[in-house]
């Protein structure tokens, strides 16, 4: 290049300077920027949890405090009167009705949970030899040992972790009331400076995105959590009417299982169905709980009840969308991960449904073509 | 009056606010103060600067704007693709309303050719006010359509009369 050739000695060496300080910048950026967001990863550790909590409380919340605020009274005041409301009912509840025994209850737990997993195994390596019989070419899989490893590791788990999560649900009972408080009466403010921030000629575009948005978010996330609500109040009721133990606890388990699609039911009556196979036999209380765990709970309650009133309106991933959505936020994070999977890839799925809406707008060159689609 | 002092003794008063402006709008001036206010936390303040386009023909247009200050010329494509002017409208103004009852695509083109302060009121936000402050928001969108029935009404007069013009043209070329 006759160009390059023609540099003087000061441009080689201004040249050889701005490249230096740009990679040395760029590295320096790249080590700050890692341990910025390490700092950030510390800083934020504890407080995933009880800030989705505090959003799923305070979209729970908001027609609420919207019913009171239409009566002309001023917002705070309405969240004020929605917490105390919610805050008498609960003891109210809890008065008439008694607080159920949990620790008895976890106590009692304790201390039956080896023997059911005991039962389980036994269960489970009589099925295996059974098919083993009839199906001789599948290998020896240890199951039996396996098991017991991982329920050990589970019970292990569940006794080093009550104490901590004790004081967990401690510091969640102050934050998430405080948290949600803020985003009850903040977030329009805040989610309208942040939209403002945009730049004008896509402004109107975000503008709109974010409506559709959270409009589906509020309706899918109160859907889901009333559709737990009430299908663990439906389990309740159904175990009630059996001698089996520690209903409430199985109503709970199924409940928050039931926020997983597809799988979650199916993990949720699992331990139900092994108490009461160990406690009760099989016979005819057992087909019963059977029976209020698949043909009452998830075919009649969710199924045909349910999903067509809460979750109908919002659009729906496809199953196999769902599958992969739960498969991988389980791996990113576990149990939690699972749950908020989905409505996050809907989230995504409602965002590319309203940016394809709008190509024309978010087309950088827009401006240079005609409606006719041609070159101005 | 020296700038420096006027600087520090500048008026913040009531005239200056948004509230203030939008009461001079002829769709909100019969809204009250309470009603203003809430008006004021439904519409958006943007800022262009001088030529900057505010939405292109065919764009799917999502709400209204006020002019608050500023120029903007309002122009459309012709045949050949040149630009034909419709309008310059000016602080005071407003343009794009058809778009704030459904989403139809701009029938024109906006521009600002000053710096401009536009006051946005879109349908997203206006739909949410609606379900929440019912009464408040009937008001705005009587006053909205106030206005426009007006220009309507403007627009059919003047069809009518060029309607007669143009029979009256016949008639002469008959005529003669």
């Amino acid at each position: 290049m006759g160009n390059q050739s023609g540099m003087s000695r000061a441009q080689v060496a201004v040249l050889y300077l701005v490249l230096t300080m740009a990679i040395a910048s760029g590295i320096a950026i790249y080590s700050s920027a890692s341990t910025v967001t390490a700092l950030l990863k510390t800083a934020t550790a504890g407080l995933f949890l009880p800030i989705l909590l505090s959003l799923i409380v305070s979209y729970l919340l908001d027609p609420a405090v919207y019913f009171f605020e239409g009566k002309k009274i001023g917002r705070t005041l309405s969240i004020f009167i929605v917490y105390f409301l919610l805050f008498s009912t609960v003891s109210l509840f809890l008065l008439i009705i008694g607080p159920p025994n949990w620790e008895g209850m976890v106590q009692a737990l304790k201390a039956d949970f080896p023997r059911y997993i005991s039962h389980a195994i036994e269960y489970l390596s009589g099925l295996l030899t059974a098919v083993q019989e009839h199906f001789p070419f599948i290998e020896n899989y240890n199951l039996a040992e396996r098991m017991s490893a991982i329920s050990q590791a589970i019970f292990g788990f569940i006794l080093k972790e009550t104490p901590r999560s004790a004081m967990r649900i401690g510091s969640l009972l102050l934050l998430v009331p405080l948290f949600s408080f803020f985003f009850l009466r903040d977030s329009r403010r805040i989610m309208r400076s942040l939209i403002s921030l945009t730049p004008n000629r896509y402004f109107e575009v975000v503008l709109d995105i974010y409506a559709h948005v959270s409009w589906q978010l509020a309706h899918f996330i109160r859907g889901r959590i009333l559709e737990a609500l009430i299908i663990g109040v439906v389990i309740w009721m159904g175990l009630s009417l059996t001698d089996i133990r520690y209903a409430p606890i199985l109503a709970i388990i199924a409940g928050v299982t039931n926020l997983v699609p597809y799988i979650g039911p199916l993990i949720g009556m699992l331990p139900g169905l092994i108490i009461a196979l160990v406690d009760l036999g099989v016979g005819g209380q057992f087909w019963w709980i059977l029976c209020v765990y698949v043909l009452i709970a998830q075919i009649i309650v969710d199924n045909f009840i349910l999903i067509p009133i809460l979750i109908s309106k919002v659009s729906n991933l496809h199953p196999l969308g769902v599958i992969l959505a739960i498969v991988m936020g389980g791996q990113l994070y576990g149990v939690i991960g699972m749950i908020i999977g989905v409505p996050i890839v809907s989230i995504l799925n409602i965002f590319i449904i309203e940016i394809r809406h709008n190509r024309r707008n978010f087309n950088p060159y827009n401006r240079y073509f005609t409606s006719r689609g041609k070159l101005l | 009056m020296n700038p420096f002092w006027g600087n520090i003794f500048r008026s913040s008063g009531y005239e200056q606010t948004l509230a203030y402006f939008l009461s001079t709008m002829p769709m909100f001036k019969e809204l009250d103060k309470r009603e203003l206010a809430f008006l004021e936390n439904v519409v958006h303040v943007r800022k262009y600067e001088v030529d900057e386009i505010i939405f292109s023909e065919g764009d799917i247009g999502s709400g209204m704007y006020t002019i608050r200050s500023g120029e903007v010329q309002i122009y459309t494509r012709g045949e050949q693709d040149q630009e034909i002017e419709q309008a310059i409208l000016e602080s005071g103004d407003f343009f794009g309303e058809i778009s704030l009852t459904a989403s139809r695509p701009r029938c024109a083109s906006a521009r600002a050719t000053e710096p401009t302060v536009l006051v946005g009121l879109f349908r997203t936000d206006m739909l949410e006010a609606v379900r929440r402050h019912p009464a408040p928001s009937a008001k705005i969108m009587l006053g909205l359509n106030r206005v426009i029935s007006d220009r309507l009404l403007q627009c059919s007069l003047q069809l009518e009369e060029l309607k007669k013009q143009l029979a009256d043209s016949q008639k002469q070329q008959a005529d003669g």
